[in-house]
């Protein structure tokens, strides 16, 4: 089933074309990834499925009903966690969760309850009563999505949550998004950090100058430009390598043996997994093994393939 | 399309039915009752104002307006009902507004106040003032509306010449297209008859020789018979020449006509271009070159128009399920581009192959075509 899809949408500001006819579906249960440099219109995305911004053209459906005319069944389904800081420093991290969460339309009982396990899932239990301009960058963006999930919305949006915290913190902060994925919850993750969107999305779309050039997971994505790794083994051996046999393990496609710099190249179908088989070979041939060093097409790769640019230019 | 001007003789006629409602109540509540005749009067005079309306051509139109004013004038002074003169201006400036000096209507306005009494003078000059900006401001309307009128019908005839320069385009290139393949099959057939065709003949005859030689010299027709089958092998070498030579690899024409472009850009337009391609060019399909040969002419068109650059570069990359082509220049780009036809044209080009365009103006200008190809789909995790 499809949680959010999306028909070609398009907004423009003047003249300027912010996203240009996107076509999206997210299925449930998926950690969708929305990967492009700054300025591709990520955000415009986000803020026209979040209903901050009007659409030019198209429609966005949230499980299959149109957001700009159900606002308030999209509202109440949808859990954003913005790119900027959207809490009052002025109030408890407790009292922010519970405003937030209020203003989604829980109360009583079930409001308190599902605070706290809001500020429980984000490990902030023990600062509740705190100030949050007393926080950390790291902390504040843990307390800003927990006032977006205390709700438990279907679908969960971050617009950039990563930026510009410490690496502890980002770990946390791409561990609970997995937990939330594991609870059941689908969401979208806007990042230009393509390491972050490699490790934790199971589906990646690539928007440059707002329109959808690739999406597929990841794998898909790196066979799009190419179907071959390239493996780069460095060893110690007094005699010759025998090539022969590892040119016959399964997806080799080439070998090469640089016997003074001591280096072998293997050359390989990048969806065969045969590095092991490779490196038994090697071992059972007493040959000391320094280093393995694997250049597969990476994200960063894909997107510098296809456009000719880096994603942090 | 008549709407508006409708709406303005609604209008039009409103305003002076609102003017004759206020005369009729100014002389006939607050002044005195008039007689039977007053009412009479005012039947006629709305019977004027909507004949005005109902007459479509302008000098039954102007006659019935001039009556008007006559009728009023007529009237106001000879059952002293002196408010009747504020509807004058109107009938007057509807009389002038065809004549040609634009003035007469105020012109006429202006003597016909040495008729009205004192009391009413500055009733009557007021109720001059607003028929007459009515007036006007119909009129101004209804020419703003034939001038967009105009307009859109100019850019209707240019949008039909270019459907039909479209049309005729598509029309030529599918007329080429019938062209090069006649050619083709013409060559062919001309190449099978002047070399395989006598080769046949030839053998032919030898193996009749042959067949009638066999009884009496045995030795002679074996003779025959191998020129025969020597003069056969040679033929099929020559149907397998033949075959290969026609046949040519679609990434030639491709990569070639690229190649060809490049250089006239270079010759013609004095532009320095140049080309590249790696991969594997037999993935690209002819009608996947069409589409990046159609869409490197656009984009050489905009650097040519827009970029003032003096060098522009095509690279042809083919990937494992992609190829893409790039053209980029080296001019001054552009920090927003403004989607013209052209890129329009680009980019339905590249997605009726399922593709997509990507245009990129901060340094220089690139515009690069994606295009599926039939590669190697990954099998796990595509079902995920």
């Amino acid at each position: 089933m499809n949680v959010l899809e999306i028909h070609e949408l398009t907004r423009k500001f003047g003249d300027f074309v912010a996203v240009d006819n996107m076509n999206l579906k997210v299925r449930e249960g998926e950690i969708f990834g929305f990967l492009g440099p700054n300025g591709a219109g990520k955000s415009t995305t986000i803020n026209m499925i979040s209903s901050l911004l009007r659409i030019t053209k198209g429609e966005i459906l949230l499980l299959g009903k149109n957001i700009t005319k159900h606002s308030r069944f999209a509202k109440m389904n949808i859990g954003i966690v913005p790119q900027d800081l959207a809490i009052y420093e002025e109030m408890t991290a407790y009292e922010n969760i519970y405003f937030f969460a209020g203003l989604y339309g829980l109360r009583g009982n079930e409001l308190k309850e599902r605070t706290a396990e809001a500020l429980e899932f984000v490990g902030l239990s023990d600062r509740a009563k705190e100030l949050p301009k007393n926080f950390s960058g790291g902390m504040k963006r843990r307390l800003n999505i927990a006032c977006a999930i205390a709700h438990k919305p279907k679908l969960i949006i971050m617009d950039e949550p990563t930026v510009g915290i410490d690496p502890q913190s980002r770990n946390y902060i791409l561990n609970s998004v997995r937990k939330l994925n594991e609870m059941g919850s689908t969401i979208i993750y806007t990042s230009h950090y393509m390491e972050e969107v490699e490790e934790i999305c199971s589906r990646i779309a690539i928007v440059d100058h707002g329109k959808l050039i690739a999406e597929g997971t990841k794998e898909q994505l790196k066979s799009s430009i190419t179907d071959t790794k390239d493996i780069w083994i460095s060893y110690k051996s007094e005699q010759p390598l025998d090539t022969e046999r590892i040119r016959q393990i399964p997806g080799v496609t080439q070998v090469l043996d640089d016997e003074q710099e001591q280096l072998l190249r293997v050359w390989s179908k990048a969806e065969i997994n045969n590095l092991n088989l490779i490196l038994q070979q090697l071992i059972q041939n007493q040959v000391e093994i320094r280093s393995v060093d694997e250049k597969a097409a990476t994200l960063e790769t894909v997107f510098l393939t296809l456009t000719g640019r880096n994603l942090r230019d | 399309m008549n709407n508006p001007k409708i709406m303005l003789e609604t209008w039009s006629i409103f305003s002076r039915l609102f003017l004759l409602g206020f005369v009729i109540w100014e002389s006939y509540f607050l002044r005195k009752p008039g007689s039977g005749w007053s009412i009479f009067v005012y039947l006629i005079v709305i019977c004027f104002l909507f004949a005005g309306q109902v007459l479509r051509k302008p000098k039954p139109r102007q006659a019935a307006a001039l009556l008007s004013a006559g009728f009023l004038a007529y009237c106001a002074g000879h059952f002293e009902l002196p408010l009747l003169y504020l509807l004058l201006p109107a009938s007057l400036t509807e009389f002038a507004a065809g004549m040609k000096p634009k003035v007469l209507g105020p012109v006429l306005i202006f003597v016909s106040a040495w008729l009205i009494p004192q009391q009413v003078l500055a009733l009557y000059i007021a109720a001059a003032g607003i028929s007459w900006l009515g007036h006007t401001l119909i009129r101004v309307s209804v020419e703003k509306l034939g001038v967009q009128n105009e307009r859109n019908e100019t850019m209707n005839a240019d949008l039909q010449r270019l459907t039909k320069a479209l049309i005729e385009n598509r029309e030529l290139a599918r007329q080429s297209e019938y062209t090069i393949k006649l050619e083709e099959r013409n060559r062919l057939s001309q190449q099978i008859h002047d070399e395989i065709g006598h080769s046949m003949a030839g053998a032919l005859i030898q193996m009749e020789a042959s067949k009638r030689l066999l009884a009496s010299n045995p030795d002679k027709a074996a003779e025959l018979l191998g020129n025969a089958i020597a003069i056969s092998k040679e033929g099929l070498e020559q149907i397998r020449l033949t075959l290969k030579d026609m046949k040519p690899k679609s990434e030639e024409i491709g990569i070639n006509r690229l190649r060809l472009f490049v250089d006239e850009l270079s010759a013609k337009q004095g532009l320095a271009a140049s080309l590249t391609h790696e991969g594997n060019l037999d993935a690209v399909t002819p009608i996947q070159w069409k589409v990046i040969l159609e869409n490197a002419t656009e984009a050489v068109t905009n650097t040519i128009k827009y970029g003032e650059a003096d060098h522009v570069h095509v690279h042809v990359q083919v990937l494992n399920r992609l190829v893409k082509a790039v053209v980029a220049d080296n001019g001054k780009g552009s920090d927003k581009v403004v989607k013209g036809l052209g890129i329009l044209g680009m980019e339905e080009r590249a997605a009726s192959l399922g593709g997509t365009v990507i245009t990129d103006g901060s340094n220089g200008f690139s515009v690069i075509t994606l295009l599926p190809t039939g590669g190697q789909e990954v099998p796990h995790g595509a079902g995920s």
